[in-house]
């Protein structure tokens, strides 16, 4: 009673505007009480409600600026400058037997010595219309414009049309990096910029004036591997090797974590093994990933003898961290099932194995699917492991199996965010954008199944 | 009232006492026994919650278990098919025959014993799948037969048998867990008989019912025990006097009395039944 009356004077000095109708607690009604303590409670509702929201919001909002600043530093990544140069295919330039012009072998195309076909023809380019011979110092600085992979697709152009020997002609080469950069940042024309000089810009607003430079969808991003030059390098070698790491995770995990699951809610008897394998699974969950990358290096790779760099060996240690949230997971979902359709099946005369696979299973699909994604999308990001097993080398093949040497995606981001080239900065933002989508189509394949699944 | 109540029931803890050393009163034995059960004791862990029940299940008639809760009746039921295997800290011990096969034996196989004796629980339980594939689930996983046709007719007979068949002949495709409360239970009923069983264990089926529901129920019961044996769970007393041939009550895990339903409900032998059976406590 003495607690009652003290929160109804509580509320009456709360409330002025009530405090006329509040009378010793004793008199009061319960209508009366309900009514007092009301709009206290109405208020907490609001009031967590308004925290509720908050929350939300604070977190939408953090994924906002996130792919906003992603988005923006990446966009440079998806496009790039080339530049229309008139190529001087002459054969002595070339170092190609002119004497045999009618019928050049492939083997002399391919040999031939295109980085002076390229020098060559800049410098007739640019001192013509200077009308006075570049300096040495010049020379290197004309020639460092251009991407060192321009004397390939001087190569490329020739091999596939030999009818320009000695002839002139126009090519598209890339520009360097720096001068993409240069470009891009849209400094004044014909002003100096980072890493270009005076003299540089002023060759380029010449080019610019003559319409030779032109910007295009980078497509090499996509069809390349990594490389030295940022304007050569592109992520199809990390994302073959993500895929491809995530297949063997997805194909170890996946089946090793039902099955565990399944064995351990439906079949394993409760004692204190199962108890004791219970609290082991949850402390695996729980263990730093780099620690799995050591226990891949030291057994996986020095024991068993397994490639160095592969994504088969990536997928085992990412296997080792999925697996306990697949099985946490997976258990959660099986003992969702009601037990009253266990005992429907067990009552018709079904084996347990029966009672498992044609109704717990299918009924706890959706959380196991749930269970599998986050697992994935967790070993999708990882990087510490990776860098243990040597997943980190500098690879420029496009990995075509599971035990060639590989990068993954995250691991890519690290190494091309650590690069001091300027236009890493971009192409380190566009491979984190490839990354949220890829973990985007996996989500989405996620809520796909699951809905296939419950409508069952 | 509750004062009462515990007073009773004080004075039943006495009575029980007592008729530990007694044998259960009534007619325990059948002309034409089913399933004959001699002295059986079950134990969740250390507690035991059935204390040596003898008695026998009559062939093609309905044994009604009744008794106030927690009296064990369900418990006793699901000893007759092994369900209670699937609890852990279980144990069974006694004899339990069907025919001349003890259940308990080690060389049987409970998925065998599940498909002679088939059971139909108290919350209408089907399977998240479409009517038919719920009745033809137990032919299939007993691989009853192979032919399309002869499991159509299988489904067939089984949902007309149990009264089913005319409401959801055009619909069987659709999931049965859809249907009404009542036609679920009949659903779950023909489950049950698609299997052919030789003895159904009913526990509670319509406690979750609507009354025009259970009585459609009831008369279910009636016409299935031409085919089978049926022993059903129930707190209505009135449910167990029409449908049961025989009735066991049971209190605090013993079986007090047992006889034929006429006698349990009309002249009980026992005390504690004819309190139970008028209403003054359970």
């Amino acid at each position: 009673m003495t607690n009652l009356t003290a929160r109804s004077t509580d509320d009456s000095k709360m409330n002025k505007s009530m405090s006329s109708t509040v009378l010793p607690a004793t008199t009061l009604s319960t209508t009366e009480k309900v009514t007092l303590s009301l709009k206290k409670r109405h208020q907490r509702e609001k009031r967590f409600k308004r925290i509720g929201l908050l929350a939300v919001l604070f977190g939408f909002m953090l994924v906002t600026v996130l792919i906003t600043d992603i988005t923006s530093k990446a966009l440079p990544a998806f496009h790039q400058h080339w530049v229309k140069l008139d190529i001087n295919y002459k054969s002595d330039w070339l170092n190609v037997d002119n004497s045999l012009s009618q019928n050049i072998s492939a083997n002399q195309l391919k040999t031939a010595n295109y980085r002076k076909v390229l020098k060559n023809s800049l410098y007739q380019m640019f001192s013509t219309s200077q009308s006075k011979k570049l300096s040495r110092k010049e020379k290197r600085q004309l020639v460092q414009l251009f991407s060192t992979n321009a004397e390939f697709t001087l190569k490329d152009t020739l091999m596939s049309t030999p009818g320009h020997l000695n002839k002139q002609m126009s090519v598209w080469v890339r520009l360097d990096d720096d001068v993409d950069s240069y470009l891009k940042e849209s400094f004044p024309v014909g002003e100096a910029g980072l890493r270009i000089n005076k003299q540089q810009a002023l060759w380029l607003a010449k080019l610019t004036a003559e319409q030779r430079i032109e910007s295009r969808f980078n497509v090499s991003f996509f069809t390349a591997s990594d490389s030295r030059e940022p304007e050569l390098a592109g992520i199809k070698g990390a994302l073959t090797g993500t895929l491809l790491t995530m297949f063997v995770t997805l194909l170890l995990s996946f089946p090793l974590g039902v099955a565990g699951a399944l064995y351990l809610e439906e079949f394993a008897p409760k004692n204190r093994w199962t108890d004791l394998i219970e609290i082991n699974i949850n402390n695996l969950a729980a263990v730093p990933s780099i620690v799995f990358g050591l226990l891949g290096l030291a057994v996986i790779i020095n024991l068993f003898g397994l490639p160095r760099s592969a994504p088969l060996v990536g997928g085992i240690v990412l296997t080792l961290m999925t697996l306990p949230t697949i099985i946490i997971a997976s258990r959660a979902a099986i003992k969702a099932v009601p037990p009253s359709l266990r005992e429907a099946a067990l009552g018709l005369g079904a084996s347990k194995m029966q009672v498992t696979f044609s109704h717990v299973l299918p009924q706890a699909m959706p959380g196991i699917i749930t269970g599998a994604i986050i697992g994935i999308a967790q070993a999708l990001g990882e990087t510490a492991p990776l860098l243990m097993i040597g997943m980190v080398a500098f690879i420029v093949d496009v990995p075509t199996s599971i035990v060639d040497s590989a990068t993954v995606l995250p691991v890519q981001i690290f190494l091309w965010a650590d690069s001091p080239e300027r236009a890493f900065l971009a192409k380190t933002s566009a491979a984190i954008l490839v990354l949220l989508a890829l973990l985007l189509v996996i989500n989405i394949t996620a809520t796909v199944l699951r809905a296939k699944f419950e409508k069952k | 009232m509750n004062a009462i109540n515990l007073k009773q029931s004080d004075s039943s803890q006495i009575e029980l006492n007592q008729i530990e050393l007694v044998e259960t009163v009534g007619n325990i034995y059948a002309d034409n026994a089913k399933m004959k059960i001699r002295g059986a004791d079950v134990f969740y862990g250390d507690k035991q919650a059935i204390h040596n029940v003898s008695l026998d299940l009559a062939k093609n008639q309905v044994t009604a278990l009744i008794g106030p809760s927690g009296c064990g009746k369900s418990t006793f039921l699901r000893c007759l098919n092994r369900m209670n295997d699937t609890i852990d800290i279980c144990r069974v011990t006694g004899q339990l025959m069907l025919d001349d096969d003890d259940i308990y034996a080690k060389n049987l196989d409970p998925v065998l014993l599940r498909a002679r004796v088939g059971m139909v629980f108290q919350k209408p339980n089907p399977f998240p799948k479409s009517i038919y594939d719920n009745v033809a689930y137990g032919a299939r996983i007993h691989g009853l037969t192979n032919n399309k046709a002869e499991l159509d007719e299988i489904v067939e007979t089984s949902l007309q048998k149990a009264g089913l068949f005319n409401e959801v002949k055009d619909r069987l495709k659709e999931p049965g867990t859809g249907l009404s409360g009542g036609q679920q239970q009949r659903l779950c009923i023909a489950r049950t008989i698609a299997v052919s069983p030789e003895v159904i264990l009913m526990d509670e089926p319509a406690s979750a019912l609507d009354p025009i529901a259970t009585a459609i129920i009831e008369e279910l019961i009636d016409e299935l025990k031409e085919k089978y044996t049926i022993a059903i769970v129930t707190h209505s007393m009135q449910q167990a006097a029409r449908v049961s041939q025989h009735t066991a009550y049971f209190h605090m895990g013993k079986l007090v009395e047992m006889g034929k339903t006429e006698d349990i409900f009309t002249r009980p032998s026992h005390k504690l039944t004819e309190n139970y059976i008028t209403g003054r406590f359970g």
